[in-house]
């Protein structure tokens, strides 16, 4: 018995390591046109596990006080070796984290996967997703710089305008009346202790309903192929395992990129007492709300203009999580998917409206627009058939938006 | 009468077509229908009922006079004694008055008695305290503003030496000589306590429409220095008084600050010449009349042999390269031996003047290069700064340092008026090794953002290495098949 059979065979007793190689070598993932979007949860656990990663890097430098937080990011990009890289990768990661996740929860949709009995993965996927918006939240004014604390002053201050609860969520979510110190140690807490315990709990019980139920077929594949029985599948391991990984490290080296060409800006330290600066804005994937509150008339009949935006989002919210329960025929579907390109377009139209009235890295914003836009073009290809006239709309945006992308890009080297 | 308290002002217009006041004109005609009016409202009041009150006290902050206040009786327009001849006091000009406010009635000032019983004629009175001349001014504000236990009461920090200030300064000793000369004659003309402060309605010097408030203060006294005709003649150490000091500083750097940034700590006239003693500075004290505000420059200055050599020919001190009131900011290109620098104008190699020597031209050329080579490192840093700014570096700490370099170049600059290289360098030598220091981080940011590029090029080729090898390792994978 050679070395490597014996340790095997000592992990093999106490471990009992058969039954998870055994599990590992009968699973099998379906194979077809779609299959490229399952590969977007793998590729979101990647990046939790970056941020996981380079948050700790960084909790060992940051300190979350009023007085030292501001100095102790500069220390962390200026001082710390690779500490810019550390922090652009945990910034960087972060958004794209959030993107994916937007694309896992939009695929999700469209291949319909959320159907019986996977109505629990997709209600706790939803709730994942608000948890890492939660953390973009709590993230964003840990820094303590000019532009996150005003923007987490209006933030709260939009929690504060719910009817009825509002002043109290307000008060919770400050920890006073006022942004101060309080308020930066509550989302320090939130975003390294709360948040990663409830995020936990929660990827288990998803990633294992994933593991139990297997890889979702859309109606359209099944059809295609002539019954469920007839989809091919690949094993998990190593054939889907692989194709995971050129995922992995197609975001890595993203990531990567982004964070030596635009590294993370720090901002000026915030000053409390200073009026609120111009261009103040949240991360992105807040932008499209708070454009739209920003853009809602004072009043709307008796209500108040931002209550009534505020408890549309809510309702939206309520209606994405509760997807599947609402999903009862041909007739809602057509409703929902009707309200689902709406919401695509609101999200765009809003996003690249906030983005485009600040004035600095303009290049960069229209890049990234462009690459936004092309993301969800590319996202209903494996839905329609090939030379037929919805197809072939799809290549001619696709084809406009990636010269543009081109343009933009050279205006910005050049 | 009316036209009289209103201060109708006759006036002319002078050489830059600017209206002023005919001082001469308007004083003769004040004091010729004050007695006038005296005379007309002391007949009038004789027969007044006796139980009206004078004096009565008016409510502190009332803007309005009660109708039965008892001066107002004939120095109202309209008060039931009043004549075209009785003098008036506006009741606007009354109730504004910081007097009036702090609760001093008319009898505060001008004396007599404040109630009917006890009036006497305000010529018999020996209690009414009468303003025959400009003479007379500065001993009546004096009655109060001169007594320590009187100011005491209202504003225990105010001073009250401005009258004995007054009488040493140019108005003042003006005033006197015409009071001493063979035949006694008040100057009409010059300045007394309410030239500058007015009369009634006098507002504290801390309120911003106050003629002496610092932004004001200037305009005020140009209501005579700027009038071409009443300087006409007159002289100051022999020196003819000039008329165009206001329209100079106007154009200085103080003016500026002062009047459009609004920066009240730039000097007007009474900074520099005094107020209540107000003197042009003689040539030995220039220098201490700049040092009030540039101390460091002035103790600078008071150390060297140029300044034993200014007094001993007759410059004054400052003012020879920098001027009196046209002081324009300073520009480095004073400095050196430049046909446009100052320093050339005595130390000029060819017609040198008052034994000016080639050394100093010499140091003046040289200081003057060394100060060019510190602008040009800080302008090199700073480019470099901004250029890693651009890029995204974090150079936040070169670009707070690089301020210690201005900081050096100011001082350096400072150190100039010491006249000796030694000091000047010290400074300079400080800036350039804080542009120096700032330079080198900034290039290593620089150099940090091209290693960053570098390495990012180089860890996307294993990157992409792997994910080619991945691709074409799944491709050799059996395909996929319906998994029975």
């Amino acid at each position: 018995v050679n070395r490597s059979n014996r340790v095997q065979f000592f992990l093999q007793e106490r471990l009992g390591l058969d039954a998870l190689r055994g599990l590992a070598s009968k699973k099998r993932v379906p194979f077809h046109r779609s299959t490229h979007f399952y590969y977007l949860g793998g590729m979101a656990l990647f990046l939790l596990l970056v941020q996981i990663v380079t948050g700790i890097l960084l909790s060992l430098y940051y300190k979350p006080s009023p007085d030292q937080a501001f100095e102790s990011v500069r220390a962390i990009v200026t001082e710390v070796d690779f500490g810019w890289l550390i922090r652009s990768a945990h910034s960087w990661s972060a958004n794209l984290l959030v993107a994916v996740l937007l694309l896992h929860l939009l695929t999700t949709y469209m291949m319909r996967a959320y159907r019986r009995p996977r109505e629990m993965t997709w209600l706790t996927g939803v709730l994942l997703l608000g948890l890492f918006m939660a953390f973009g939240f709590s993230g964003y004014l840990l820094p303590w710089n000019e532009l996150a604390f005003f923007a987490t002053r209006v933030g709260t201050a939009i929690v504060g305008r719910v009817p009825l609860v509002g002043e109290q969520l307000l008060l919770l979510a400050r920890g006073g009346e006022n942004v101060t110190g309080d308020t930066l140690a509550r989302f320090y807490a939130l975003h390294v202790v709360i948040l990663p315990l409830l995020t936990i709990g929660l990827l288990a019980v998803h990633l294992f309903l994933v593991q139990k139920h297997g890889m979702s077929v859309p109606d359209r594949e099944r059809q295609r192929l002539g019954g469920g029985e007839r989809v091919p599948s690949i094993p998990f391991v190593p054939d889907f395992l692989l194709r995971d990984m050129v995922g992995w490290y197609l975001a890595l080296a993203l990531l990567a990129a982004l964070a030596a060409l635009f590294p993370w800006e720090l901002g000026e330290k915030a000053d409390p007492f200073a009026s609120a600066p111009e261009g103040i804005k949240p991360e992105w994937y807040f932008l499209f709300m708070f454009q739209a509150l920003k853009l809602l008339p004072a009043h709307l009949g008796p209500f108040e203009g931002e209550v009534v935006g505020i408890m549309a989002f809510g309702l939206a919210g309520m209606v994405v999580l509760l997807v599947p329960f609402v999903d009862w025929g041909p007739r809602t579907r057509g409703v929902l998917n009707a309200l689902a390109v709406l919401a695509i377009v609101f999200f765009i139209v809003m996003t690249a409206w906030g983005w485009f009235s600040a004035e600095t890295e303009v290049g960069l914003r229209i890049i990234l627009g462009i690459l936004l836009a092309l993301i969800v073009l590319v996202l209903p290809l494996p839905f329609t058939d090939p030379r037929t006239t919805s197809r072939r709309t799809l290549y001619t945006l696709l084809t406009l938006g990636g010269l543009l992308l081109v343009a933009a890009a050279a205006r910005e080297l050049l | 009468m009316i036209a009289f308290m209103k201060m109708t002002k006759p006036r002319v217009t002078n050489n830059d077509g600017r209206s002023v006041i005919r001082r001469s004109s308007i004083v003769i005609r004040r004091w010729s229908r004050l007695v006038i009016g005296l005379g007309l409202s002391v007949a009038a009041v004789a027969s007044l009922p006796a139980e009206t009150l004078w004096g009565q006290p008016v409510d502190e902050g009332q803007s309005v006079l009660p109708a039965d206040y008892s001066c107002s009786i004939c120095h109202r327009k309209g008060g039931e004694l009043w004549s075209e001849t009785t003098p008036v006091v506006e009741e606007k000009d009354l109730v504004d008055d910081i007097h009036w406010q702090k609760g001093l009635r008319c009898h505060d000032c001008h004396g007599g008695s404040p109630t009917l019983d006890q009036f006497k004629n305000h010529r018999d009175d020996p209690d009414f305290r009468l303003l025959s001349s400009p003479a007379d001014i500065p001993s009546f504000c004096g009655h109060c503003h001169s007594s320590i236990e009187t100011m005491r009461k209202y504003n225990p920090s105010a001073r009250t030496d401005q009258e004995a200030e007054y009488w040493t300064s140019g108005h003042g000793r003006r005033l006197k000589a015409s009071l001493e000369g063979e035949n006694p004659q008040p100057d009409q003309v010059v300045a007394t306590c309410t030239s500058c402060h007015g009369r009634h309605g006098i507002l504290a010097v801390n309120n911003v429409n106050s003629p002496v408030y610092p932004t004001r203060i200037a305009e005020t006294c140009s209501g005579c220095h700027s009038n071409e005709q009443l300087m006409a003649g007159r002289t100051y150490n022999n020196h003819p008084l000039r008329h165009d000091q206001f329209q100079l500083w106007r154009q200085s750097v103080h003016g500026r600050a002062l009047l459009e940034e609004g920066d009240l700590s730039a000097p007007a006239c009474n900074d520099c010449h005094g107020n209540h003693g107000a003197m042009p500075p003689g040539v030995d004290s220039v220098a201490n009349a700049c040092g009030t505000c540039h101390g460091k420059i002035a103790n600078l200055f008071a150390q060297t042999r140029m300044r034993h050599k200014f007094e001993e020919v007759g410059l004054p001190g400052c003012a020879t390269c920098h001027g009196n009131h046209l002081i324009v900011h300073p520009e480095d290109e004073m400095l050196g031996m430049e046909s446009s620098a100052f320093c050339f104008n005595c130390h000029n190699p060819e017609n040198p003047k008052y034994g000016a020597t080639l050394v100093g031209a010499a140091t003046a050329g040289t200081m003057r290069d060394r100060l060019e080579q510190l602008k040009e490192a800080i302008k090199a840093a700073e480019s470099k700064v901004r250029e890693a700014e651009l890029l995204g570096m974090e150079v936040r700490g070169p670009r707070f340092d690089l301020r210690q370099a201005f900081d050096s170049l100011t001082n350096a600059r400072t150190q100039v008026h010491s006249f000796k290289p030694a000091p000047m360098e010290a400074a300079l030598n400080e800036g350039l090794t804080v542009t120096s220091d700032v330079l080198r981080r900034a290039e290593a940011a620089l150099r940090e953002y091209s290693y960053r590029r570098l390495w990012l090029a180089a860890s996307l080729v294993p990157i992409l290495l792997v994910v080619i090898l991945l691709v074409l390792y799944i491709r050799t994978l059996p395909p996929a098949t319906t998994h029975s």
